[in-house]
């Protein structure tokens, strides 16, 4: 459960201060599809950043299950979301230096504390089959197109059975035939895992997938809307 | 295409430079540090190296001096004014040996005279009276300063008189040190100092007095007020050696030849680090770029897919570069003229010089023009780069991979940096021509710029070579290592990490600090040796026979007496012929023929070794055997320069008369001796049974505390009334205390360039950390904690600095070995514990410089770097 209250943010650019979110509140539940949409400049991105503990809002707080994130130490804060928060970016964040399926591995060896490792690299290896990259595993990012490099990201937000699933604009840097296996995979493995997932876009038939849209508009939510999603 | 106008390409460079202030900074201030180092080290020592060599100059009291026992003759009277009227100046010393007395006892007493011309000597130097006063009121046609011993030998004082020749004198002083006390003679009896002129009215130098003359010639000061170079010094000497070939002419250097080679050292090391801070400086330069460079990527891209033509957006960034070059070069200027000022207070506090500092304009605009043309030079590659640089850019950042075979590649890249490749030889010839400016030692800039270009080649070829290597080693082993290791391993292959660049960076760093390290240490202990409190400074003359003994207990029991003292036998001899040739008509090279008559030789303490500190140069020394049988077949061994001055070589016949016995003994040896022992002072050594029987006065040589001298006069005095006591406790310790200075600046300028280096170094490490930012930010989001990252980091800047560690060290000892043995001509010596301890600090080092350029973006906020996407 990821529940907002009051959250706050400004940003000091030179002398003038700008306000990016306005007080905020919204509380999304276990296994819902939220969709947050507006325009560009709305403060959407700013809101998914704070959602993940990214950065520390003015005032106000988000609790993610109950804990209240938004003045965490850094490390604590960095250990919840790797075990809590998967993520997806509009432009991938793939390491460079580690191949399509250490990428995957790394949120398991940065937060498992099994120590399984054999059951971290064969759900690696699964999920990346499950994205259809089985043959792909050993390639660096460079060698994998956009739409494969999505995909190698889907695998690594999925990878520790996180609760929530955060997605930038994840199929903003596609074409549309990419775009729309990278959506279904992300609908299936939502659906198959069963998270939350909390998803940022412009794009309304994107949005349309969502069992819930918040909308944004000058850094305060506008309409919260539920609705039957398009499959 | 039409052309981008400089006003338009200069406004956008400006904004550029607005924009991202922070990073630009960054840049400056690393071109900054290089120049500041250059411009200290090189301003200070130019100012130092010229006091020094001032000083080096006032053991002479001259840059040269003529010694004859001659009168000069008309001609060559005219000879010496046409010489020094082109400028520099000369002045005429003249001692003799006479007796003088008090004026109410009349005994009298053998003193050495030395008259001067007090209004020009000394040239350099200073004459030091008590009570204190000026040559020039001291010694007037009347009065006279006398060694304090001839005080105690007559029971006068200061204001009393004494009688020399047919006049009497007052004395105004005793002579505390004279400058030239080491290179004027060694004459039995205490110290008379007086003018010209009052020697003249002495009538002492009556036809055929036994008179010495010293000729002291001052060459011109240069423009700048340094002392005149070594080259205008020796062009005079062979002027002179032609002018009077009877006279023996030497110059400044060989009054005391330990403070030259650590002269020579500290000129040498000095030019070495000016070399090392300038490389050093050029590499923070081109880290520095080569960064920011990286860093324009995107807004280049976008510039080509707007339509600007590579030639406009180098234009652009071309200009940004001098901006920065030049920006950095001033602020290091400006830095430079700070180290230069502090340097005089903090010595003068800790060294008590106060040397002539001034600004020193040439080395600012040396260090200007080497940070401004190191900038262009090295940002010539990533400046050419421009070209290749494709407006997908924009849309995609990833790098082609071609699956061509490798020579393929190999041969498609090398065409492809044909332009690169030609910028590099421009680099290196840039450098080059850089190096011959800024160093002294024209040696010492030819082994480093050669050095060099061999040093980046091999360099960057291990550095390849080490990357590839691990590369296969982490392929192979890649999901069985540990993951903090393996994801440290990778970052050194990130794109773009300019790894290779960096190692060879870092290890030319490490080369050039360890080599200025292990060469300045063999040269600070090498002359901390040659400054040992053991050198001989009070010299005993005429020790009869029956006295040695009692000399030598006396000696061991006086306080302040370092070491043992060393006492030898001395007969008097003259030379009759050399392979049969008579003296008369002998070729003798800046020989008086007069000294043939007075030839000193000695036997040494051991029957078949050199006496201490004598090195055999050429021949043989004796056996046991030999010397037992030398009364039938004699052998000499001959000092070094006296051999040169009498044209001899081992295996030749020399024939000796001492007192009415003759024999003709062969040259056995050639010894260079060593000035610390007082054996240096003779140039001749045979075996002991060939002087069996012969009358032999004794010389001695002890070290007294400078404090103790003057009692231990006294008691030699006392016991030993015939004995006279040369004391140069003075003299030698200036000496001593500039040799000191020396190394105290070696070290001091040594540590500070070290210090530099490894700030650009750092700074050099640094410039990479904007490449770490996102995927620190992607790791913290996937949710690794700071330990963990840093972790990571610290295992590449590790393997980083090891291997960078090593390549440089090997390359180090081999500079360094080279500079020694064939520049300063001093030992060299491999030391594993330094050299494993400097591997160990590099690696140290590195990690450090590596987390500290790290450590704020350790603690940035993933959403900062996020929302710049």
């Amino acid at each position: 459960m990821i529940a907002v209250e009051s959250l706050r943010k400004s940003l000091r650019t030179g002398s003038t201060n700008v306000e990016i979110l306005k007080g905020i509140d919204f509380t999304i539940h276990k296994g819902e599809f939220a969709a947050i949409m507006g325009a560009s400049g709305s403060g959407k991105s700013t809101l998914l950043g704070l959602l993940a503990g990214l950065d520390n809002p003015t005032s106000g707080n988000v609790h993610l299950n109950g804990t209240a994130i938004s003045y965490l130490p850094e490390d604590k804060l960095a250990k919840l979301r790797g075990r809590t928060i998967g993520f997806v970016f509009q432009s991938y964040q793939l390491i460079p230096t580690l191949t399509a399926f250490e990428n995957v591995l790394l949120p398991y060896e940065l937060n498992d504390e099994s120590g399984d490792r054999k059951a971290g690299l064969e759900r690696a290896r699964q999920l990346l089959v499950s994205v259809g990259l089985e043959s792909r595993l050993d390639h660096y990012p460079v060698q994998l197109s956009g739409g494969e490099q999505q995909r190698v990201a889907l695998a690594r937000a999925f990878i520790l059975r996180p609760p929530i699933v955060l997605a930038d604009e994840p199929t903003g840097n596609l074409d549309t035939s990419n775009g729309k296996h990278v959506l279904e995979l992300l609908l299936q493995l939502n659906h198959s895992e069963g998270t939350t997932l909390v998803l940022v876009t412009h794009d309304p038939a994107l949005a349309a997938h969502a069992t819930r849209v918040i909308t944004l508009s000058d850094g305060l939510v506008v309409a919260d809307q539920q609705q039957t999603a398009q499959l | 295409m039409p052309s981008l106008s400089y006003s338009t390409a200069s406004r956008i460079a400006a904004r550029e430079l607005r924009a991202s202030r922070g990073k630009f900074v960054f840049v400056v201030i690393s071109v900054a540090i290089g120049v500041a180092a250059l411009t200290g080290v090189r301003g200070f020592s130019s100012s130092f190296r010229a006091m020094l060599l001032l000083r080096a100059r006032s053991i002479m009291a001259a840059d040269l001096s003529a010694r004859t026992t001659q009168q000069l003759t008309p001609q060559e009277q005219a000879g010496i004014d046409n010489l020094v009227a082109t400028g520099g100046d000369e002045t005429q010393i003249t001692e003799l040996l006479s007796m003088a007395s008090s004026i109410t006892s009349l005994d009298p007493l053998l003193v050495a005279v030395k008259a001067v011309d007090p209004a020009k000597y000394p040239f350099y130097g200073q004459v030091v009276l008590s009570p204190v006063m000026p040559v020039t009121q001291a010694l007037t046609s009347t009065t006279v300063a006398v060694g304090d011993d001839l005080l105690l030998r007559l029971h006068l004082k200061v204001g009393d008189s004494i009688k020399l020749g047919n006049r009497a004198y007052r004395i105004v002083a005793t002579v505390v040190d004279e400058p030239d006390r080491l290179s004027g003679s060694f004459a039995a009896g205490p110290r008379v100092l007086l003018s010209q002129a009052a020697l003249a009215d002495s009538g002492l130098l009556a036809e055929g007095s036994h008179a010495a003359r010293r000729y002291l010639f001052r060459l011109s000061a240069t423009k700048q007020g340094n002392a005149s170079s070594d080259n205008a010094v020796a062009t005079l000497k062979s002027e002179l050696e032609t002018l009077l070939p009877e006279a023996q002419i030497a110059d400044y250097r060989e009054a005391s030849p330990a403070l030259t080679k650590g002269l020579d050292g500290a000129t040498g090391l000095l030019s070495l680090m000016s070399l090392v801070a300038l490389v050093l400086g050029a590499v923070g330069v081109a880290m520095a770029m080569r960064a920011h460079l990286q860093q324009r990527l995107d807004s280049i891209a976008i510039m080509k897919s707007l339509g600007a033509g590579s030639g406009q957006i180098m234009k652009i960034y071309l200009l940004q570069t001098l901006l920065l070059g030049f920006g950095g070069g001033l602020l290091g200027v400006v830095l430079g003229i700070g180290v230069q000022l502090a340097f005089p207070l903090f010595l003068a506090k800790l060294l008590h010089i106060t040397p002539d500092f001034r600004i020193d304009l040439h080395a600012f605009a040396i260090g200007l023009g080497a940070g401004m043309l190191t900038t262009l030079l090295f940002t010539l590659p990533p400046l050419l780069d421009i070209r290749g640089v494709r407006p997908i850019l924009i849309l995609r950042r990833a790098v082609e991979v071609s699956d061509d075979p490798f020579t393929t590649r190999l041969v498609r890249k090398l065409q492809g940096s044909a332009v690169q490749l030609g910028a590099i030889a421009i680099i290196l010839v840039g450098l080059a021509f850089l190096a011959a400016a800024v160093s002294d030692s024209r040696q010492v800039g030819g082994f480093f710029a050669a050095g060099l270009v061999v040093v980046l080649l091999v360099l960057l070829t291990a550095s390849w070579l080490t990357l590839s290597l691990l590369r296969v080693f982490l392929r192979k082993t890649r999901l069985h290592l540990p993951s903090v290791v393996r994801h440290g391993l990778s970052n050194l292959y990130r794109p773009g990490n300019p790894s290779a660049a960096l190692l060879a960076a870092l290890g030319l760093g490490v080369m050039q600090i360890v080599a200025v390290y292990i060469a300045q240490r063999a040269v600070v202990q090498e002359m901390q040796v040659s400054t040992s409190a053991n050198l001989p400074n009070i010299f005993l003359i005429d020790i009869a026979s029956d006295e040695v003994e009692g000399v030598r207990t006396l000696l061991m029991h006086q306080p302040g007496i370092r070491g043992n003292p060393e006492i030898l036998p001395v007969v008097s001899s003259r030379l009759l012929s050399i392979d049969g040739v008579p003296a008369s008509q002998l070729k003798l090279e800046h020989l008086p023929r007069r000294m043939l008559q007075s030839i000193n030789l000695t036997w040494p303490p051991t029957a078949d070794a050199p006496p201490p500190g004598d090195d055999i140069v050429e021949g043989k020394w004796w056996t046991a055997q030999q010397s037992a049988d030398s009364a039938t077949h004699p052998l000499v061994a001959i000092e070094r320069e006296e051999a040169a001055r009498l044209r001899v070589h081992p295996g030749q016949q020399m024939t000796f008369a001492a007192q009415d016995a003759q024999f003709t003994a062969t040259v056995a040896a050639i010894y260079e001796p060593d000035s610390r022992h007082t054996f240096s002072r003779a140039g001749f050594v045979v075996p002991q049974p060939v002087l069996a029987g012969l009358p032999v006065v004794w010389y001695g040589g002890v070290h007294c505390d400078f404090s103790a001298t003057a009692l231990l006069q006294r008691s030699l005095y006392e016991h030993y009334p015939t004995v006279t006591v040369i004391n140069v406790a003075a003299t030698l310790e200036t000496v001593r205390q500039v040799i000191l200075q020396i190394t105290y600046i070696i070290q001091f300028l040594a540590a500070f360039s070290i210090f530099a280096g490894i700030v650009i170094l750092a700074s050099s490490i640094a410039g990479t950390r904007y490449r770490r930012i996102r995927e620190v930010v992607v790791l913290k989001t996937l949710g690794a904690t700071r330990p963990r990252i840093a972790a990571i980091f610290s295992i590449e800047f590790a393997v980083l600095g090891l291997v960078a560690g090593l390549v440089g060290l090997v390359f180090a000892n081999i500079l360094a070995r080279l500079i020694l043995l064939h520049a300063l001509h001093f030992e060299y010596h491999f030391q594993l514990w330094l050299n494993l301890g400097a591997w160990f600090i590099t690696a140290l080092l590195t990690v450090a410089a590596g987390w500290l350029a790290s450590y704020r973006i350790l603690g940035q906020k993933p959403l900062e770097v996020l929302r710049e996407e």
